[in-house]
Protein backbone atom coordinates (compact mmCIF):
# COMPACT_ATOMS: atom_id res chain seq x y z
CA UNK A 1 0.00 0.00 0.00
CA UNK A 2 1.04 3.23 -0.62
CA UNK A 3 0.12 6.12 1.97
CA UNK A 4 1.08 9.81 1.09
CA UNK A 5 0.54 12.68 2.83
CA UNK A 6 1.07 16.18 1.90
CA UNK A 7 1.31 18.70 5.19
CA UNK A 8 0.52 21.87 3.90
CA UNK A 9 -0.36 24.85 6.44
CA UNK A 10 -1.46 23.81 9.57
CA UNK A 11 -2.13 26.70 12.03
CA UNK A 12 -4.51 26.12 15.35
CA UNK A 13 -6.05 28.87 17.22
CA UNK A 14 -6.40 27.71 20.60
CA UNK A 15 -6.48 24.22 22.41
CA UNK A 16 -7.76 23.77 26.04
CA UNK A 17 -7.83 20.72 27.96
CA UNK A 18 -8.88 20.39 30.97
CA UNK A 19 -6.72 17.13 31.79
CA UNK A 20 -4.22 15.02 30.49
CA UNK A 21 -3.53 11.76 32.61
CA UNK A 22 -3.06 8.10 32.83
CA UNK A 23 0.04 7.71 30.91
CA UNK A 24 -1.67 9.87 28.15
CA UNK A 25 0.09 12.09 25.45
CA UNK A 26 -0.71 15.47 24.24
CA UNK A 27 1.69 16.75 21.24
CA UNK A 28 2.34 19.20 18.57
CA UNK A 29 4.79 17.78 16.89
CA UNK A 30 5.68 14.93 14.10
CA UNK A 31 6.39 10.91 15.43
CA UNK A 32 7.68 8.13 14.19
CA UNK A 33 5.71 5.66 15.96
CA UNK A 34 3.10 5.90 19.02
CA UNK A 35 2.18 3.02 20.57
CA UNK A 36 -0.79 3.50 23.98
CA UNK A 37 -1.88 0.89 26.23
CA UNK A 38 -4.74 0.64 28.84
CA UNK A 39 -5.89 -1.69 31.31
CA UNK A 40 -8.75 -0.53 33.27
CA UNK A 41 -10.21 -3.51 35.53
CA UNK A 42 -13.31 -3.15 38.00
CA UNK A 43 -14.50 -6.86 37.85
CA UNK A 44 -17.24 -7.82 40.20
CA UNK A 45 -15.01 -9.37 43.05
CA UNK A 46 -13.34 -5.66 43.48
CA UNK A 47 -16.56 -4.95 45.26
CA UNK A 48 -16.16 -6.22 48.41
CA UNK A 49 -19.19 -5.98 50.96
CA UNK A 50 -18.21 -6.39 54.27
CA UNK A 51 -16.19 -5.52 57.26
CA UNK A 52 -12.52 -3.69 55.82
CA UNK A 53 -9.71 -6.00 55.06
CA UNK A 54 -6.48 -4.16 53.77
CA UNK A 55 -5.25 -4.86 50.74
CA UNK A 56 -2.25 -7.45 50.51
CA UNK A 57 0.91 -5.43 52.24
CA UNK A 58 3.64 -3.95 50.00
CA UNK A 59 6.37 -6.08 50.04
CA UNK A 60 8.67 -4.54 47.93
CA UNK B 1 18.05 10.69 12.87
CA UNK B 2 15.10 11.24 10.06
CA UNK B 3 15.67 14.47 9.22
CA UNK B 4 13.30 14.56 6.42
CA UNK B 5 10.09 14.05 7.93
CA UNK B 6 10.70 16.65 10.41
CA UNK B 7 8.34 19.61 11.45
CA UNK B 8 8.73 23.07 13.29
CA UNK B 9 6.46 23.10 15.98
CA UNK B 10 5.54 27.10 16.67
CA UNK B 11 3.81 27.69 19.92
CA UNK B 12 2.91 31.47 20.87
CA UNK B 13 1.50 30.95 24.30
CA UNK B 14 1.09 27.77 26.26
CA UNK B 15 -0.30 27.35 29.97
CA UNK B 16 0.22 24.48 31.96
CA UNK B 17 -1.50 24.62 35.47
CA UNK B 18 0.28 21.58 37.02
CA UNK B 19 2.48 18.72 36.65
CA UNK B 20 2.50 15.67 38.75
CA UNK B 21 2.79 12.51 39.47
CA UNK B 22 5.55 12.07 36.97
CA UNK B 23 4.69 13.46 33.96
CA UNK B 24 6.82 15.79 31.51
CA UNK B 25 6.71 18.51 29.83
CA UNK B 26 8.56 18.63 27.09
CA UNK B 27 9.96 21.53 24.96
CA UNK B 28 12.19 20.50 21.57
CA UNK B 29 12.61 17.33 20.03
CA UNK B 30 13.12 13.91 22.24
CA UNK B 31 14.08 10.71 20.66
CA UNK B 32 12.47 7.61 22.26
CA UNK B 33 9.43 8.53 25.31
CA UNK B 34 8.21 4.89 27.35
CA UNK B 35 5.63 5.87 30.25
CA UNK B 36 3.96 3.69 32.68
CA UNK B 37 1.35 4.46 35.06
CA UNK B 38 0.19 1.83 37.24
CA UNK B 39 -2.57 2.66 39.87
CA UNK B 40 -4.46 0.65 42.74
CA UNK B 41 -7.88 3.30 43.23
CA UNK B 42 -9.53 1.72 46.56
CA UNK B 43 -12.54 3.67 47.16
CA UNK B 44 -14.15 2.74 50.77
CA UNK B 45 -17.42 3.67 52.40
CA UNK B 46 -16.06 4.57 55.59
CA UNK B 47 -13.01 6.52 55.89
CA UNK B 48 -10.37 3.87 57.02
CA UNK B 49 -6.94 3.92 55.24
CA UNK B 50 -4.23 0.92 55.94
CA UNK B 51 -0.57 2.79 55.55
CA UNK B 52 1.25 -0.75 54.12
CA UNK B 53 -1.00 -2.00 52.08
CA UNK B 54 -1.37 -2.46 48.42
CA UNK B 55 0.80 -4.98 46.50
CA UNK B 56 0.80 -4.60 42.41
CA UNK B 57 2.00 -8.32 42.26
CA UNK B 58 -0.66 -9.56 43.49
CA UNK B 59 -3.76 -8.61 41.15
CA UNK B 60 -2.39 -10.04 37.11
CA UNK B 61 -3.93 -6.79 35.49
CA UNK B 62 -0.14 -4.91 36.48
CA UNK B 63 1.88 -7.60 34.99
CA UNK B 64 -0.05 -9.19 32.13
CA UNK B 65 1.64 -9.02 29.22
CA UNK B 66 -0.51 -6.04 26.42
CA UNK B 67 1.02 -7.27 22.57
CA UNK B 68 1.46 -5.27 20.25
CA UNK B 69 1.72 -5.76 16.20
CA UNK B 70 5.27 -4.74 15.40
CA UNK B 71 4.80 -1.43 13.83
CA UNK B 72 7.15 -2.47 10.66
CA UNK B 73 5.17 -5.39 9.79
CA UNK B 74 2.32 -3.47 8.51
CA UNK B 75 3.45 -3.07 4.48
CA UNK B 76 2.87 0.28 3.58
CA UNK B 77 5.12 2.42 1.64
CA UNK B 78 5.22 6.18 3.63
CA UNK B 79 5.84 9.03 1.96
CA UNK B 80 5.01 12.52 3.94
CA UNK B 81 5.76 16.23 1.79
CA UNK B 82 6.35 18.95 4.34
CA UNK B 83 5.04 21.98 1.96
CA UNK B 84 4.71 24.24 4.99
CA UNK B 85 7.20 22.55 7.70
CA UNK B 86 5.78 24.98 10.24
CA UNK B 87 2.88 23.47 12.86
CA UNK B 88 1.77 27.11 14.33
CA UNK B 89 -0.47 26.96 17.64
CA UNK B 90 -1.86 30.15 18.98
CA UNK B 91 -2.37 29.30 22.53
CA UNK B 92 -2.79 25.68 24.71
CA UNK B 93 -4.26 25.96 27.90
CA UNK B 94 -4.34 22.88 29.84
CA UNK B 95 -5.59 22.13 33.94
CA UNK B 96 -3.54 19.57 34.71
CA UNK B 97 -0.95 16.74 33.84
CA UNK B 98 -0.74 13.78 35.69
CA UNK B 99 0.10 10.66 36.08
CA UNK B 100 2.84 9.81 33.74
CA UNK B 101 1.66 11.40 31.08
CA UNK B 102 3.41 14.21 28.40
CA UNK B 103 2.38 17.26 26.99
CA UNK B 104 5.16 17.86 24.21
CA UNK B 105 5.90 20.38 21.54
CA UNK B 106 8.55 19.31 18.82
CA UNK B 107 8.98 16.08 17.46
CA UNK B 108 9.89 12.43 18.70
CA UNK B 109 10.51 9.26 17.22
CA UNK B 110 9.33 6.24 19.20
CA UNK B 111 6.40 6.94 21.97
CA UNK B 112 4.76 4.20 23.99
CA UNK B 113 2.68 5.22 26.76
CA UNK B 114 1.02 2.60 29.12
CA UNK B 115 -1.65 2.79 32.01
CA UNK B 116 -2.68 0.48 34.19
CA UNK B 117 -6.08 1.12 36.72
CA UNK B 118 -7.40 -1.37 39.06
CA UNK B 119 -10.55 -0.30 41.02
CA UNK B 120 -11.79 -1.93 44.40
CA UNK B 121 -14.55 -0.71 46.50
CA UNK B 122 -15.17 -1.99 50.11
CA UNK B 123 -18.61 -1.57 51.16
CA UNK B 124 -19.88 -1.76 54.86
CA UNK B 125 -22.10 -4.59 55.75
CA UNK B 126 -25.04 -4.69 54.94
CA UNK B 127 -27.40 -4.94 57.87
CA UNK B 128 -30.49 -6.24 56.38
CA UNK B 129 -31.99 -8.12 59.34
CA UNK B 130 -30.92 -6.17 63.15
CA UNK B 131 -29.11 -3.58 63.92
CA UNK B 132 -25.68 -5.43 64.00
CA UNK B 133 -22.99 -3.71 63.06
CA UNK B 134 -20.89 -6.94 61.45
CA UNK B 135 -21.44 -10.07 59.92
CA UNK B 136 -20.99 -11.86 56.48
CA UNK B 137 -24.60 -11.01 55.05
Amino acid sequence: MNFQVYNRDICVGDIRVIGVSSSSLLMVGDAETIQLAATFDTPSESLIVGPFVPLSPDIS
Amino acid sequence: MIAMLQRITCVDHIKIDSVSFSSIFQIGDSEQIQAISRALAVQREAEIFFDNEGNFNAFPIFSEAIPFQPADEENVVFSTHNLNPVLKVRNIDILGASSSSVVHLGNSRNIAMEARVKHIRQLLPRNDKTNGTNGED
